[in-house]
This record gives structure tokens, C-alpha cells and sequence, in this order.
């Protein structure tokens, strides 16, 4: 990763000791966000988001299938993340498996919610079409293309983008089906369905350096961490989910004021991303 | 295989907090009864054995209800990648179920991330600088899945690592909680965790009063966070007096 030396170091902590970061920004600032949005044309939504160097697409893909036996009123969403080797060349091959099932199963938790369903972004209910027998699979899968810090947060962003760019085809039922027979469906190519994405929550990352807590942090700063908390939050202040990174133990006390912290910083975000996500929609639907 | 004969088995049930919630009844199927008999606080009897695996550096069993797990410390060894010096020690962890652990065979292998999470949990507690150029392997092995999994295999493997004289800064406690419908659960099995809205699992040094691993699933509302670690702090702290009691007990017996 980054080596740094030992004068680099206290420079990156004295400065975040007295609320000024390498680039000139604050601890709790965020890098500027750039989202585009329907870059990949065969998917049926995609994103791409670049947060300073740190640039992720997410793609959102739908297949029929068939609901779990367990909730056959519920259609199943399976979220994976890939790290490409443009982004770092440890990532060839199985190097950057560790890391994508780390941000896979995070983005999982945050977003999906609880195994009973509750709790989740995206309502899975949503999803189906004929209970018990015919359902949406959606695939959606993050692409990391170059990492300057701050992939989680990166990535949820992304999606978050993505599904707001979705449109599932309309699927019309033949009527007469019969105990176990599949029912045929017609999928139609012209109407399609949008996803309500203001229940998606939003992550946000804190990272502990010294006795301050610092937002975005990039990849120099990230390997200066002793501990961080990805935090997900949705639009009415409750966790989705919480994942402590870093090794180094915390006071609980301090847990409960990042998650306060957390709180008051991904207000903001929400608000800046739907702005930039209409904003990059409406682009598209010009060009 | 459970405790000897006559013996209490050691339970580490937080207390209950001053102001204890009346039971909401709903009318719906939110009024959980535990399965097992037990209250919404109470956890399962622990019950931990060191020396499980004479050929290892290290190694304990353990044996929540039917969670059953077997971990063996090998190290320090030298570390295969010679050619990456590091003045600081190295921990590999590996979690794996065997096919019968699962009531449909061969479902263990949906935790592949629990390996990592056991990594982030140790980590914390390891004294890394006191076996530079060297590997610990931590190797955990799920007999029985009976619900609770992972915080049964790090409080296993922080008591393996302390049979074999890895130093540490403090022995790793863990507990989950689920939270279904308005209730929280501690120490839930394996059918409450498929019913979960949520779940909580914390690792923490008990003498410390330092949390190693956190993660929250499903939405939690502030209050409930409080409470749910709360519970957590608590049961920690008694399951780390468990910990350390069969230390003694492993000790003592080997002395004489």
C-alpha cells in the first residue's frame, strides 16, 4: 500500500489534531462527488461515482427466477463487489478477494438488512411477481477501478445511484395458471418500473486518528488508522447497520459519539447525493 | 460431553438494567417465547475445556448449548512469505464448518467472512511485537451450528491463544443479541436468528472495557443501540470470569 515515513505521519496527524487535512479539507468534509449515471447500457441501471481518485461503477441487473421456499413473497437481491487490478496491482487474481468479500458482505448488511427482510433498503416484496413461483433476482454488482481511500462509502453511493437509475421491465402474467405449472410471462420492452430509493440508506465511514474523527479519509490517511466504524443511515437517522474496521480497541463510549457523529454528517450526504444523482439524470435524458 | 457431573454450569447472564420495559404484547407473532425455557437476558450455560488437541501449541473446546467448537493454536511459526520481513508478528485465521454442523448438510459454507471477522476480533488483543517475523495460525473448527457461531468461536479462540502463551493484552469476550420485533434476545439459536430483524455482536476485552469488533445488522433506532450494547458490556464481563476460572481450573489441575 502507502509507505510513509515517519515525519509524513505526524504531519497527517498533527494536521487532523488541528482540523486541517493534507488537501485543505476539513475533518468532516467530504471530497466533492461526481455522479454519472446509465453507463452501462445493457444493465438496467448503472452508476458511476468518483469521490477525489477513488472511482467505483455499480451495475444493477434483473433476472426472473424463483423465491426461496422460506419467503416465497420476497424476491432476492445479491450484492458483490469486484476489485480490478487498474485499481491496484495486488488485486490480481485471487490478491483482492479478501477485500471484495469484505466490502461485499458490509454493503450486504447495510443495505439488506436483517435476515427476516426488515430493516432493508430496498423492499424485497417489491420484487415479486407470482408468490411462490416467480420473482426478480436482482444482481446488483460494484466495480472498484481506482482506490484513493474510502471504497464502502464509495460503493454504497454508487448503488444508491444505480438502483434510482433502475427500471425493471413490467411483466405481464398469463392469467390461467394451475397448481404447479410455471406461469408464462411477457416481458415488456417498453414500460418500465422505478425504484423508490429514498428508503436506501447511506455509509458513511469514520476513522479514528489520534482522539479525532475524520470523514473520507484518503489512502494515506487510511493507513495511518488505529480503528474506524462504517456506519449505514438511512433518511430517518436509524442505523442500518454498523461494522467496526481497524483493530485496535475502542472505548465504548466513544462508539456512541461517532455514531452521533455519523448521524449529523450523513444528513448532509443524503441531501448533496439525491441532488447529484437528479442532477445526473437529468444529463442523461438530454444526451 | 458437557460439564462433570454435580457442577453448576457457569452461566454469564448480564444483570438485568434499573429500569426494565414492560412486556409489549402485540397480538401478533412479535410475543416470542424462547424455545429453549430461557428469558429474553439469559444466556445459554458456557462451558470451555483448554488442551482439547495435544498436538497443538494451543487449543480449547467449547460448548454453548448445541454450538460446539474446536480451536487449535499453532505458532509462532516462521512465516511461509520469508521474503515480506516484518518486525511485527502475523495472525492467520481460518474458520471452517464441518458438513454435518448444519441441519442441511454442507451450509457452513456461507461464512466465509467469518475467518476475517475473527481476524479483526483477535487482533486487537495480540501482542504482535512480541513474535516478529513469525505466523500464529488460529485454526476454528464448527462441530454443531447451533445459533451464535461466531462470538462462541472468538471467545474459543482467545482462550486457545492463552493456552498456548500467546501474549496478550486481555482475553476477547463475544456475544450476540437479536433484536426480534421490540425484544432484544441475547444469545439467540439458531431458529431466532432466522427470525431476526437484527442483530448485534460485540467483542470486547472485559478488563479493558475496550471493544475489539462491532457490527450492527437491520435498522436500530438510537435507544436501542444503548441498551443493546449495554446488554452486551454486561454479559461480556461475566463470560470473561468464565474464561478465566477454566484457565485457572486447566492450571491447577496440571499441577498437581
Amino acid at each position: 500500500m502507502v509507505g510513509l515515513s515517519v515525519g509524513e505521519k505526524h504531519f497527517i496527524q498533527g494536521g487532523i489534531a488541528q482540523d486541517l487535512r493534507s488537501d485543505g479539507r476539513k475533518r468532516l468534509t467530504y471530497r466533492p462527488i461526481y455522479v454519472e449515471t446509465g453507463v452501462i447500457p445493457q444493465a438496467h441501471g448503472s452508476a458511476r461515482i468518483r469521490l477525489g481518485a477513488t472511482d467505483v461503477i455499480a451495475s444493477v441487473k434483473a433476472e426472473l427466477g424463483k423465491p426461496s421456499a422460506l419467503q416465497p413473497d420476497k424476491g432476492k437481491i445479491a450484492i458483490y463487489v469486484d476489485c480490478s487490478p487498474t485499481a491496484a496491482p495486488m488485486f490480481e487474481g485471487r490478491g483482492g478477494e479478501e477485500l471484495s468479500t469484505e466490502l461485499s458482505v458490509a454493503l450486504q448488511r447495510c443495505l439488506l438488512g436483517g435476515k427476516s427482510g426488515s430493516g432493508s433498503g430496498i423492499d424485497p416484496s417489491s420484487l415479486v411477481i407470482v408468490e411462490g413461483k416467480v420473482c426478480w433476482d436482482l444482481y446488483i454488482d460494484g466495480l472498484v477501478i481506482s482506490s484513493d481511500g474510502n471504497l464502502l462509502d464509495a460503493l454504497g453511493a454508487a448503488i444508491k445511484a444505480a438502483l434510482s437509475n433502475t427500471g425493471i421491465p413490467k411483466v405481464n402474467v398469463a392469467s390461467e395458471t394451475s397448481g404447479d405449472e410455471q406461469p408464462e410471462v411477457n416481458i415488456s420492452d417498453e414500460e418500465f418500473l422505478q425504484f423508490d430509493t429514498s428508503g436506501i440508506p447511506v455509509i458513511v465511514t469514520l476513522t479514528k486518528v489520534g482522539r479525532h474523527y475524520i470523514v473520507d479519509a484518503t489512502s494515506e490517511e487510511e493507513s495511518q488508522i488505529s480503528s474506524a466504524i462504517s456506519i449505514s443511515i438511512n433518511r430517518k437517522g436509524h442505523i442500518c447497520g454498523l461494522t467496526k474496521r481497524g483493530g485496535a480497541g475502542l472505548d465504548p463510549s466513544i462508539i456512541l459519539d461517532m455514531i452521533s457523529v455519523a448521524k449529523h454528517v450523513s444528513e448532509q450526504l443524503i441531501n448533496k447525493l439525491d441532488s447529484e444523482i437528479a442532477a445526473a439524470e437529468a444529463n442523461e435524458e438530454e444526451s | 460431553m458437557a460439564a462433570k457431573p454435580g457442577s453448576a454450569p457457569t452461566t454469564y447472564s448480564p444483570s438485568l438494567t434499573q429500569k426494565t420495559r414492560p412486556p409489549i404484547f402485540k397480538g401478533n407473532d412479535l410475543d416470542w417465547v424462547r424455545p429453549d425455557g430461557r428469558g429474553f437476558h439469559q444466556c445459554r450455560p458456557a462451558f470451555f475445556r483448554t488442551g482439547a488437541v495435544n498436538s497443538a501449541s494451543g487449543s480449547a473446546y467449547a460448548e454453548f448449548g448445541n454450538t460446539k467448537v474446536i480451536v487449535s493454536v499453532f505458532g509462532p511459526r516462521e512465516s511461509k512469505k520469508a521474503m515480506m520481513y516484518s518486525d511485527i508478528g502475523r495472525l492467520n485465521c481460518n474458520v471452517s464448518y464441518t458438513t454435518f454442523a448444519t441441519p442441511v448438510r454442507g451450509q457452513g459454507s456461507d461464512h466465509k467472512e467469518f475467518s476475517s471477522m475473527l481476524h479483526k476480533a483477535l487482533e486487537g488483543a495480540i501482542m504482535l511485537e512480541t513474535f516478529p517475523k513469525t505466523t500464529v495460525d488460529v485454526f476454528a473448527l464448527v462441530l454443531e451450528s447451533g445459533g451464535s457461531d461466531l462470538p462462541v468461536v472468538i471467545s474459543c479462540a482467545s482462550l486457545a491463544l492463552a493456552d498456548a502463551g500467546i501474549m496478550m493484552y486481555d482475553l476477547v469476550a463475544a456475544v450476540s443479541v437479536s433484536c426480534l420485533g421490540k425484544n432484544l434476545v441475547i444469545d439467540p439459536i439458531l431458529e431466532e436468528e432466522s427470525y431476526q430483524d437484527g442483530s448485534l455482536m460485540l467483542t470486547c476485552m472485559p478488563s479493558r472495557y475496550e471493544v475489539t469488533q462491532l457490527i450492527f445488522t437491520g435498522e436500530w433506532s438510537t435507544p436501542d443501540i444503548n441498551e443493546a450494547m449495554q446488554l452486551c458490556l454486561d454479559a461480556c464481563g461475566k463470560l470473561g470470569k468464565v474464561m478465566r476460572s477454566c484457565l485457572k481450573e486447566a492450571t491447577s489441575a496440571s499441577q498437581e
